[in-house]
């Protein structure tokens, strides 16, 4: 199931129209030069929540001649990633598709990056101060309101809710206040009762929530905004042998057994093919600004006009009846 | 009786340090044919510069290994500083006031662990491991889990992190200024050769008349002091405090110190060996990148150099008897 199909298809309509309207005028700038790089950087670079997105880069990298690398830290360290993205500049490629771990500590290193000459946008988390050109994600507003109406639709409008949190994180935190607010806002007797911090960490959640459920046997339902501390959560519930309402964000292959097992009742995942392609296209853009001349300032105010501050790659709505189709390890068979 | 008489050429041959700078002389080498960027004013800068406020840290825990202590807090209290600095800057102090508070602040958690480790008699490991959990708390409860955003900071103050002296980074001129000190002092001073005698032989040490516990209670203070001054940098280059930064960095720090010959059992080491022994780990890390390989092998590279590391130092105890 898409949501945000419409806006998702004007973003990649964009891209495409920016990518014709250059093809007329100048074909040959449509593709890489030999040895054109674009390097993707992450940080935690083992979550499988990469491996789509990637993929989606690569294979708009490969379509238009373009060498994709894959690159950043494993772990979540932000001067690591750092480091790891100064280290990408060094060997001057043409861009970088950056998933920031944190806003402001990336200021620099970007605007340095794109001073330098080496295209810079972002995906799934941002650094908005920076002069980085575009931006890609799902829209986290929508998906907690999603996430509500279903929650509301399954327990009723006068049930107990929970939500897991990880702090610090852009777009995690927004799932997570969002949701709340549109509860308070439209269901006013549903109640929060556990707001824990367990940073996608699966142990903290299973223990957040197995005491949870000690402190609060009429909890139904759970509101998770990443992956990780779902794998925890769902744990904690069939333990406890309670029948709980879990929602959570992003998948994982764990929690897609789980789903499959009627164990999560679903996930919000961001449609991450289509981030990955439109972060490439975005970059790609960004280091061929010359394909289009539009109509701003752009020539007397020296600003890269191939800007998008924020493009929406939709998200997938995945339960028991479609899961098989984000079975990642399926997906990946024959693919590198 | 026979006496044996070393020359300084042999005494170098034999050195951790001149083992080190072969092994990192010869990735340079073969690093330069492999990839054209390697030996870029680039890359060996940006190589620096990602160890050198960490580095300060390797000071403070090569002294405290050298005394025979261990400090696992060092991330925790570094992140700590950060978020009192940062948290002080918004409430509106002035961040260099802030800065300094922040550094006390840091230099007392370290003067409560000496205490707790010369008063009470508590090891140094069981201790740290405390302290990291409590500060680690302090700075979720201080910034309530999410990063403190300082992008108003003065450029003046932001210049200790992100600026530059003529084309060299300012952070790696303090990081230099750092180790010719701190070097000198563990070579040239009385009071810092009480930090050897006290870790290679405690007793042996009270008996010729050092005061260790002063000694343990003081290295263990400098150690979460200069903590507190790579937080202040930290803070000054990424314009942000973070309540989860520096989760791990305890083992980078004490890999770098071990790697760079300092013993788990104290008495030995040098602030010289520790730098090497970061930057050997900046360089196969730097390497790897740019060769392409899979950033999994860095952890499995560099652990396995750390093994290989501590096996050597083992090996080369026994064989002095």
């Amino acid at each position: 199931m898409e949501f945000n199909k419409r806006r998702s298809l004007i973003a990649l309509a964009i891209a495409g129209l920016v990518g014709l309207s250059g093809a007329a005028s100048a074909q040959s700038k449509l593709a890489c030069k030999p040895g054109e790089t674009y390097v993707m950087n992450v940080m935690v670079s083992a979550h499988p929540y990469w491996v789509p997105v990637f993929q989606g880069f690569k294979q708009a990298a490969e379509a238009l001649g373009c060498k994709a690398v894959f690159s950043g830290t494993p772990d979540y360290d932000i001067a690591k990633q750092i480091a790891s993205f100064e280290q990408d500049l060094v060997k001057k490629p043409a861009g970088v598709l950056l998933h920031p771990m944190q806003a402001d500590p990336f200021i620099n290193p970007i605007n340095a990056a794109i001073d330098s000459g080496i295209a810079v946008t972002t995906f799934a988390a941002d650094s908005p101060k920076s002069k980085r050109t575009a931006y890609v994600t799902s829209d986290n507003l929508a998906e907690a309101k999603f996430a509500a109406e279903e929650i509301v639709k399954k327990v009723g409008d006068s049930s107990q809710y929970a939500v897991l949190e990880n702090p610090g994180q852009s777009n995690h935190d927004l799932r997570v206040t969002a949701l709340i607010a549109y509860m308070d806002k439209n269901y006013p007797k549903m109640k929060l009762v556990g707001r824990q911090a367990t940073n996608q960490d699966s142990n903290a959640a299973y223990q957040a929530v197995t005491t949870m459920l000690q402190a609060n046997p009429k909890l139904a339902a759970l509101w998770i905004p990443e992956a990780g501390s779902a794998e925890g959560a769902v744990a904690a519930v069939k333990e406890a042998g309670k029948k709980i309402i879990i929602i959570h964000a992003d998948v994982t292959p764990a929690t897609l057994s789980e789903i499959k097992a009627g164990n999560i009742h679903m996930a919000l995942n961001p449609n991450q093919g289509v981030q990955g392609f439109l972060g490439f296209m975005n970059t790609f853009l960004a280091a061929h600004q010359d394909l289009i001349d539009p109509f701003n300032d752009y020539k007397v105010s020296r600003f890269n006009p191939m800007q998008f501050p924020s493009m929406d790659n939709g998200f997938a709505v995945i339960t028991k009846d479609n899961a098989d189709s984000f079975d990642l390890a399926k997906y990946m068979k024959g693919r590198s | 009786m026979s006496i044996q008489v070393t020359s300084p050429v042999s005494r170098a041959f034999k050195a951790r340090e001149t083992g080190l700078i072969v092994i990192i002389a010869t990735i340079f080498v073969v690093m330069s044919f492999a990839s054209e960027y390697f030996m870029t004013a680039e890359n060996l800068l940006s190589m620096v510069k990602s160890f050198s406020v960490e580095a300060i840290v390797v000071i403070g825990m090569t002294i405290l290994l050298i005394s025979g202590g261990i400090d696992l807090s060092v991330g925790s209290v570094t992140a700590l500083a950060m978020v009192i600095a940062g948290s002080l800057f918004l409430a509106g102090l002035d961040p260099w006031l802030s800065s300094l508070i922040a550094i006390m602040a840091c230099s007392g958690i370290g003067a409560v662990m000496g205490l707790m480790v010369t008063g009470i008699g508590l090891h140094h490991f069981i201790v740290s491991l405390g302290v990291m959990v409590i500060a680690r708390g302090l700075c979720m409860l201080g910034t309530g889990g999410r990063p403190l955003g300082l992008f108003t900071l003065p450029l003046e103050f932001k210049w200790i992190g992100t600026g530059s002296i003529g084309p060299i980074p300012v952070v790696i001129v303090i990081f230099v200024v750092f180790v010719l000190v701190f070097d000198f002092l563990l070579r040239q001073t009385t009071a810092f050769r009480k930090v050897v005698y006290t870790g290679s032989n405690q007793k042996a040490a009270a008996y010729s008349g050092v005061r260790t516990q002063k000694v343990i209670f003081l290295t263990t203070m400098l150690t979460s002091t200069l903590c507190g001054i790579a937080g202040v940098i930290y803070m000054a280059r990424f314009g942000s405090a973070q309540p989860t930064f520096g989760i791990g960095m305890e083992l980078n720090v004490i890999a770098a110190a071990v790697i760079g010959g300092a013993s788990l059992s104290g008495g030995s080491g040098t602030i010289l060996g520790a730098i090497l022994g970061s930057l050997l780990l900046a360089v196969v890390s730097s390497s790897l990148t740019l060769l392409n390989v899979s950033v999994y092998w860095q952890d499995i590279i560099r652990g396995s150099i750390l093994l290989t590391a501590v096996t050597f130092d083992h090996l080369l105890m026994k064989r002095r008897g």
